[in-house]
């Protein structure tokens, strides 16, 4: 009994080790004035060079980790996005990047939108800015992998 | 005994998982001269293996409308094939586990199985970008092999042999590099082909068609093709540097040796972009197939006028 725990504790810390070292990630704009989309490009450009910390760009749903979404949801892009984040496979998280995937941001109360990103999907990091410079997104993703590292979490019973 | 030195040689060293650590490592090399060429900083060391955990670590999807045993069976199909064929290749500068005369026609037909394994991957999926990279990666396959397999017997031609072993005997005594030039260009780059490097990463371009045949998979089916991919960098090079370079001795000669067809892979990468499907295999056929063609009448030649 006590060795099936520490091999699933071991398991465990390798499996959030390759998580945190690897996170590939899908872009999706869901209705964004492309401000934010151009920032995503300059942050995969090599000056800001993400291979560093293992973050790639991947072309199918089915091979990332992170959806990075920017813009706000319009009506035609949510059965789109929906469908891009449903085609992830688990363990799968969002950024949402610009002000407008926050809140809506400029084209809030449009007759085409739906609203922010986080009516449609839950979203685990958000990046304010209009749009959020290369070296903020970069941040985000680092907060995100923040996040799924279990000591920097607050104690279970804090949040209760 | 007998039992436990096979499962050894076969799981552990030097076949199975000293293969893909290896290859782990390479890959990871690769990347980093890619990325210092092109002024990065590139990868961290463990990066292949990270991802490769990751992967493993994720869900799998079986999407509907596929064969899912088949779904499944293929990559392990891929990596197996690799893998076995590595058996026969001198790895690391030991004698290769296994041979037979005529291994070097098994070797090469194994290591095509996982760009057929990949194929039949992307056409047994109803995705159109799949589809799309599965029609481009064998129509590459088709364009490739032949001038790489006719590459790869000249110099068996010459040793008279088509046991590797031999061939790594005679190419010890003899600079093939020099006596067959062009065969050594056109292997190289039909083992580009076969890695789907960058030139020749029309299968799986990113841009146009996701990530071609391979857009399906998620988690352990995409790792296992990532490890196969690995598994054959390492055999690649190890059958290159034993024919063309003046074979494998010891250790540090391995190293050293596949090493620089690394760093010229490498160079290429940097230097070339994409090409189109068609322009590939007009490539291969205009010129790769006429060329070593050539190369074999040349090699007959001398081997006539010396004996
Ligand atoms: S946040 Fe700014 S740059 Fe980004 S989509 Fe909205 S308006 Fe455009």
């Amino acid at each position: 009994m006590d060795f099936g725990k520490t091999w699933n504790e071991v398991l465990d810390r390798v499996k959030t080790w390759a998580r945190l070292n690897s996170p590939w990630v899908i872009h999706f704009n869901s209705g964004s004035c492309n401000g934010c989309d151009i920032e995503i490009l300059a942050t995969l450009t090599p000056r800001y060079d993400v291979e560093r910390f293992g973050i790639k760009l991947q072309g199918s749903p089915r091979h990332a980790d992170v959806l990075i979404c920017t813009g706000p949801v319009t009506l035609q892009a949510r059965d789109r996005l929906l469908r891009v984040y449903e085609q992830m496979p688990e363990p799968k998280f969002v950024i949402a990047v610009g002000s407008c995937a926050i809140s809506g941001g400029a084209f809030q109360g449009c007759y085409n939108v739906v609203g922010h990103v986080d009516e449609v999907i839950p979203v685990d990091v958000y990046v304010p800015g209009c749009p959020p410079r290369p070296e903020a997104i970069i941040d985000g993703v680092v907060k995100l992998l923040g996040k799924l590292q279990p000591a920097k979490q607050p104690p279970q019973e804090e949040i209760v | 005994m007998d039992v436990l030195k096979t499962l050894f040689i076969l799981l552990i060293f030097p076949g199975g998982l000293f293969v893909l650590a290896n290859g782990m490592v390479y890959e990871w090399a690769d990347r980093k001269l890619v990325a210092r060429l092109q002024n990065r900083v590139g990868p961290r060391w463990f990066q292949p293996l990270a991802d490769l955990l990751k992967l493993l670590a994720k869900e799998e999807v079986v999407p509907e409308s596929v064969n899912a045993r088949l779904f499944v069976w293929l990559p392990i199909v891929a990596l197996a094939g690799v893998l076995t064929g590595a058996l026969y290749l001198p790895i690391a500068g030991l004698q290769p586990s296994y041979s037979f005369s005529g291994d070097l026609i098994v070797a090469v037909y194994l290591f095509s199985m996982l760009t057929l394994c990949t194929g039949i991957a992307g056409a047994n999926t109803n995705n159109r970008f799949s589809l799309v990279g599965a029609t481009r990666t064998l129509t590459q396959l088709f364009s490739y092999e032949a001038p790489f397999l006719l590459a790869m017997l000249g110099p068996a031609v010459a040793a008279g042999s088509w046991k590797i072993s031999d061939i790594m005997a005679y190419s010890s005594t003899h600079p093939v590099i020099l006596l067959q030039p062009v065969g050594f260009v056109i292997a190289l780059i039909g083992l580009m082909g076969k890695l789907e490097m960058r030139p020749f990463d029309a299968p799986e371009a990113e841009t146009e068609i996701v990530a071609g045949a391979l857009t399906e998979y998620s988690g352990r089916g995409l790792a296992l093709f990532y490890l196969g991919r690995y598994a054959e960098l390492i055999a690649g090079l190890t059958l290159m540097s034993a024919f063309y370079l003046g074979g494998i001795h010891n250790q540090l000669d391995y190293i050293v040796k596949t090493l620089v067809l690394l760093l010229a892979l490498a160079g290429v990468q940097t230097l070339m972009t994409r090409l189109r499907i068609d322009q590939i295999v007009g490539l291969w056929w205009r010129y790769g197939t006429l060329l070593v063609l050539l190369q074999w009448l040349v090699t007959l030649l001398l081997k006539g006028m010396v004996l």
